[in-house]
């Protein structure tokens, strides 16, 4: 089973569409994707949603849909919804943008596209908050500090040729 | 999502357009846009190639973990190894995201029906060859990997600039390994030029064929899946690497290799297509030892496989039966 998987990097941070992962279950996809996408910093926490649970739109999507009064689809709830706002060089896709109330992932976008107004961004996810499965705040240290001290994963760890010259010009 | 709409001529002629106008202006195709079945057919068939390199990419320098010269050199060839793994993931990602499955993929690697890249194809003789391929492969690769992140496929661009991010790290601490050696004892210093002298044609070739035997690359360039052609990347390549290893004390193995004052280009000897060739269709000094290697761990983690489908299995039967008990 595919799940897609958000990462959020900082407090100040929105949740972050960063890729997908294959598990069993939620408890599975979790694990895998702490494996691939929290092998450097910074992570403070994760969610997995199963892949065919997300309703997506891009902008040439909605475009081409007739216009036509939202479909109540889905459960009463709070959804999650994601947005794309750039073509800029990026490693994340959609970024949580807000949560509504609505009853069902296509009411919770126009809400969502109503409220974004001049910024109607590129792409959308609409996540119902129950699909949502993620990393227990409490154990979000053991899960994501190591990565931090894992010094040798960084660039900077390495002298260059230049590096290597100025070091013998000083011994 | 496919051709499908488009049921005249006119209004596929409408479709194509229209894609192809926004990739002119710089923008990134997502899954649920339209685009040409072929572009949807050759991205499959590019990320799933690039997938599969990553995953056989462990293979020749995991097989070193074990005989490291120190604990460093072990932790960082462990991290190493570890960011190959992730990225082969991220590449099945992209794929899966254009409607392939992963157990399809997965299937044409262990059936020796998918390409990978032929480099893999080569042995790991000493511990230089792990500083040479950080140094040489990882910098061949990242030169196309940053060409692949102004892709206009969104999922195929994102994978990249995550990889090149992590790539730089393969490729520093190749060169920091090899400038070591290279400055290290007689020994250390033959041991770095056989590892340069072995790997830098296979580095050279992995950047694929010449423009004018790569017939994808017009149409490839022109829906933005590349942005460059073989031959402009292979250029990069050398430009950067020659002076670099020359710097370190080594002698490049190709007698006509010069550099030309004139394009401020280096100018490379004949590449040996017939070797490349050769090895990309299965006859490298290690393509049955590499895809036996990979068949053996798939089958050895099927046990963890079931397991996990079990487990799984058994957590939902019991969260049923409690939902139906309260």
């Amino acid at each position: 089973m595919r799940w897609e998987v958000f990462k959020q990097d900082a407090p100040s941070k929105p949740h972050q569409a960063v890729g997908s992962v294959h598990g069993a279950d939620a408890e599975h996809a979790l694990l895998n994707a702490r494996h691939v996408f929290g092998r450097r910093p910074a992570a403070i926490s994760m969610w997995v949603v199963r892949a065919d649970r997300i309703y997506g739109r891009t902008a040439e999507e909605l475009a081409a849909e007739a216009p036509r009064a939202p479909v109540a689809s889905g459960n009463e709830g709070t959804y999650h919804v994601f947005r794309k706002a750039s073509h800029r060089r990026s490693m994340t896709f959609v970024d949580h943008l807000t949560d509504v109330r609505a009853a069902g992932p296509s009411e919770a976008l126009a809400v969502a596209l109503a409220g974004a107004g001049a910024e109607p961004g590129l792409a959308w996810w609409v996540v119902d908050a129950n699909d949502v499965h993620a990393t227990d705040p409490d154990a979000a240290a053991s899960w994501f500090e190591p990565a931090k001290d894992k010094t040798y994963k960084q660039q900077s760890q390495y002298g260059t040729v230049a590096a290597k010259r100025n070091e013998g010009a000083a011994g | 999502m496919t051709d499908g709409p488009a049921t005249t001529p006119a209004a596929a002629a409408d479709l194509l357009a229209r894609f192809e106008a926004r990739i002119a202006a710089g923008e990134k195709i997502e899954p649920g846009d339209w685009m040409p079945d072929e572009y949807r057919r050759q991205l499959i068939r590019m990320i799933s190639q690039h997938a599969h390199s990553e995953v056989v990419g462990m293979l020749p320098e995991g097989a070193w973990i074990t005989r490291a010269p120190s604990l460093r050199r072990k932790l960082v060839l462990i991290a190493k190894v570890q960011d190959e793994a992730g990225h082969g993931q991220y590449l099945y990602h992209a794929a899966e995201t254009l409607g392939a499955s992963r157990d399809d993929l997965v299937d044409a690697l262990l059936t020796g029906k998918a390409k990978y890249s032929s480099v893999f194809n080569y042995p790991t003789l000493t511990w230089a060859d792990v500083g040479m391929i950080g140094w040489l492969v990882d910098g061949a690769a990242i030169k196309n990997q940053l060409m692949l992140a102004q892709c206009s496929y969104g999922p195929y661009s994102r994978a990249m600039v995550r990889i090149c991010s992590e790539e730089t790290f393969h490729h520093k601490q190749g060169k920091e390994m090899v400038i070591t050696y290279a400055q290290g004892t007689p020994a250390q210093r033959r041991m770095a030029q056989d590892a340069l002298d072995r790997w830098w044609w296979p580095s050279v070739q992995m950047l694929g064929p010449h423009d004018s035997d790569s017939p994808n690359t017009p149409l490839l360039v022109r829906w933005g899946i590349k942005t460059k052609t073989n031959d402009e990347v292979r250029q990069e390549f050398i430009d950067e690497h020659v002076p670099e290893l020359q710097e370190a004390g080594l002698r490049i193995p190709d007698p006509d290799m010069r550099f030309d004052a004139k394009t401020g280009h280096w100018v490379h000897g004949p590449i040996d297509w017939d070797e490349f060739w050769r090895v990309v269709k299965g006859d490298g000094p290690c393509n049955t030892e590499r895809l036996a290697a990979r068949n053996r761990a798939h089958a050895d983690g099927a046990w963890v496989r079931e397991a996990l489908e079990a487990y799984a299995a058994r957590h939902e039967i019991a969260t049923a039966r409690a939902a139906v008990e309260a």
